[in-house]
């Protein structure tokens, strides 16, 4: 990576006050650091507060700077088992790449290495042309991917974490990651001690994985006779109940020809009002239509799940022993600082602003190609082969991105 | 109110916290019990055993509580100086059951008291009527998943729970299942504890134990190796599913990798055989693949050879490519592959498996 990089973190860090490094139970906590150029992780750290975390990150200058979600007796001990675990926070991790969102026709490209094919978007599972599966990419990312990572926040925390799971919005924090998503904290000593299993749950239960509707009360009494949950019951089982709602009320014919056969998607159809009405009566009806069965019922279920369940890293969440982003420390793929978003404001943030830590100055580079490029309120590209004066904070972006070269 | 609890009850429940303070009341020296006046209770210790090694649920026998009682701790103490996993799984496993069908019998209010005594768990009675349905206790999150994550039905996963607001709605019968579970993981766990390491059943206890060892010997099942080599008929959708993204060079995913590894290495394919597996994977680096694949089979670094991981895990991680008739029985991928191995011919000793054994 380029010294002027390195420079530009240096002043950057050497301007936080101590109070910035801060991190909650910090002696408890393992730090980590990847240097510029480094490919192997300077782990077991351990600081006792945040003025000599500050001290060692000014004199070394570290692209990356981590810290555990977990908390130990012991951790600087370079033995995991040594460490002694005390617990950890329950992590989400929302990450743009795994979002499937149209702006990357835009600017995500992959390509084959084994036949050389190319293709724009998100990138097949195995190649078109030889069917191998060596995929290379290369991704960026926009203020529409932020924008579709920032609703599965909200969609994690509104829809999960608050009712079904209980946690108050005083015991999680959300962080934007520098670069691609968003972390959720989860500090509530309800999740402190579980085990990955217990955790593999919790991430599962997000997803969707495993989802069985016959055990949240549908069941086929007699032949055409359905019974079903209630709208208002809490967990899953209210929550497919009004998924399907809504499904059957917005569906055109075609939507529901696609989860259903063409028979019961008519049947369907012309009467949805009395489909509707019976769902919505008390107690709730869910049978009536001629060749609709409990199948049918499966199969509409996991049509219309589909926006409900959250697109997480999942291995962050089952890991009680992750290293994570520390807040207010700068990505070394983008330059961007990872932020705190105060949740009751997570509407207006723009991460592309906000998160943006040189805010003066201007750098002369080449870039080699860039998509169109917003960081602030700068915008740039699409562009290629060409050497220009911009803002510091976009031009060490394209850099650490290595899409750009200082000149 | 709370009910009070007789010694039947902490005969049928010996996780109760009065069951352990019964039995420190009386302080009793576990060399002492193979004394000729304790010999009633010995032999009780020594059927409980028995019982669980020929998988037989036998009611508390109400008749004398006082000795069945002090039969449970007894027991307990030759499973753990026994230092066998097999025979504290078995052990922990009927004694679970027993306790499940004791709590099948009682009333509402009386699992409430038991599950409250016998852990910290703060249930609640909250009778929540749904349709067709009643769910008369709430228990909290984690308590929940801390018990709970050992099944591997379907009903029990939390997605397919009642859950709101931090706690887990359940019914009597889930309750039961739920304490019995606890109670389990409860005698596991004390057996790993750094204090039960050093852990020795006094000498006077010693003949006992080594008839507990030769009976536990006789009926194990099966021997728990696999044959020297994969066979590739046996193997489970997933690992095949691995295998061929692993041909058409896809760069796996850190799970995917490990999964493949330690299945081949457990079923006894060399270094070698794996490294070649990984040879046209896109970002293959031979190097640092045997260093990992090496530590994996127990070779190098903590010397322990990595099991796969169990079903759930790889469906949670999207390994899971959908289920064939053989894995509606199996848990594990390497139980799949044993099961699958008997049916494919003879018991998968070592010779004939490598016979049998295809390309890849």
């Amino acid at each position: 990576m380029h010294e002027i990089v390195r420079k530009e973190f240096s002043k950057y860090y050497s301007g936080l006050g101590a109070e910035d490094f801060q991190v909650p139970d910090m002696p408890h906590r393992e730090f980590a650091f990847l240097q510029f150029g480094g490919e192997v992780m300077i782990r077991h750290m351990k600081f006792l507060d945040p003025a000599s975390l500050k001290e060692y990150i000014v004199e070394n200058t570290p692209a990356h700077i981590y810290h555990s979600s977990a908390y130990y007796e012991t951790p600087e001990a370079t033995d995991m088992n040594e460490k002694g675990w005390l617990g950890a926070d329950l992590v989400f991790d929302v990450d743009s790449d795994h979002i499937r969102t149209e702006c990357k026709e835009r600017h995500d490209r992959w390509r084959c290495t084994e036949c050389g094919m190319e293709g724009a978007g998100f990138p097949p599972e195995s190649c078109p042309r030889c069917g191998m599966k060596k995929i290379d990419t290369r991704t960026w990312i926009c203020e529409d991917c932020l924008e579709a990572a920032k609703k599965e926040v909200i969609k994690i925390i509104d829809e999960y974490l608050v009712p079904d799971f209980g946690v108050s919005y005083s015991d999680f924090e959300v962080y934007f990651s520098g670069h691609r998503g968003y972390h959720i904290h989860v500090r509530s000593q309800t999740f402190r001690m579980l085990s990955g299993d217990g955790r593999r749950e919790i991430a599962d239960y997000v997803r969707g994985i495993g989802l069985d509707i016959k055990l949240h009360g549908f069941r086929e009494v007699k032949n055409e006779l359905l019974v079903g949950p209630d709208m208002k019951d809490g967990g899953w089982r209210g929550r497919v109940a009004r998924a399907i709602y809504e499904f059957v009320n917005r569906a055109s014919l075609e939507d529901l020809k696609k989860a259903v056969s063409p028979a019961v998607a008519k049947s369907l159809f012309e009467n949805k009002d009395k489909f509707l009405k019976n769902i919505e009566s008390d107690p709730p009806y869910w049978g009536g239509l001629k060749g609709y069965t409990l199948e049918s019922i499966e199969k509409i279920a996991s049509a219309s799940i589909k926006d409900l369940i959250c697109n997480i890293d999942e291995r962050v969440t089952i890991d009680s022993k992750r290293l994570i982003r520390c807040p207010n420390s700068l990505h070394g793929k983008s330059g961007l600082r990872t932020l705190r978003v105060d949740y009751s404001s997570i509407d207006d943030f723009d991460p592309l602003k906000e998160a943006v830590a040189f805010r003066h100055g201007s750098i002369r580079i080449y870039v080699k190609e860039a998509p169109r490029v917003r960081i602030g309120d700068e915008e740039l590209g699409p562009l290629k082969d060409k050497t220009l004066e911009v803002p510091l904070a976009l031009g060490l972006y394209l850099i650490c991105r290595g899409a750009a070269e200082p000149r | 109110m709370s009910l009070m609890l007789t010694k039947e009850d902490l005969a049928k429940y010996p996780f109760l916290k009065q069951s352990a303070a019964y039995i420190e009341s009386m302080q009793l020296n576990l060399g002492d019990l193979a004394a000729e006046e304790y010999s009633g209770i010995l032999s009780k210790a020594l059927m409980r055993i028995r019982d669980s090694i020929d998988r037989k649920i036998r009611p508390v026998d109400l008749s004398d509580p006082e000795s069945e009682i002090i039969s449970y701790p007894l027991s307990l103490a030759l499973v753990y100086g026994s230092k066998s996993n097999w025979l504290l799984n078995r052990f922990a496993s009927i004694e679970a059951k027993r306790v499940e069908e004791e709590l099948r019998k009682e009333p509402g209010d009386r699992i409430l008291e038991i599950a409250k005594f016998g852990f910290s768990w703060e249930i609640e009675r909250v009778d929540l009527k749904l349709e067709y349905e009643e769910l008369p206790f709430s228990i909290p999150l984690q308590s929940y998943l801390e018990a709970a994550t050992n099944f591997n039905d379907a009903h029990w996963k939390l997605i397919n729970r009642y859950v709101k607001g931090g706690s887990v709605f359940l019914n009597s019968g889930s309750l039961a299942r739920l304490i019995s579970e606890g109670f389990k993981s409860k005698i596991i766990r004390r057996a790993s504890e750094r204090e039960m390491h050093n852990f020795r059943i006094p000498d006077t206890l010693a003949p006992h134990m080594d008839e507990i060892l030769r009976y536990a010997q006789e009926n194990m099942q099966f021997d728990e190796e696999l044959p020297q080599g994969l066979v590739s008929d046996a193997r489970p959708p997933c690992i095949v599913a691995i295998m061929e993204d692993v041909k058409a060079g896809k760069s796996l995913s850190h799970m995917a990798r490990f999964a493949l590894t330690t299945f081949m290495v457990n079923v006894g394919e060399s270094v070698d055989e794996v490294l070649k597996l990984f040879g046209n994977v896109a970002d293959f680096d031979e190097g640092k693949a045997r260093y990992q694949i090496e530590h994996i089979a127990g070779m190098i670094g903590s010397r322990t050879k990595y099991k796969p991981p169990k079903c759930d895990v790889l469906r949670s991680f999207g390994l899971c490519v959908g289920m064939d008739q053989f894995c509606k029985k199996a848990k594990h991928p390497l139980n799949y592959y044993r099961t699958k191995l008997k049916i494919l011919g003879g018991s998968g000793g070592q010779t004939g498996a490598r016979d049998r054994k295809k390309g890849v």
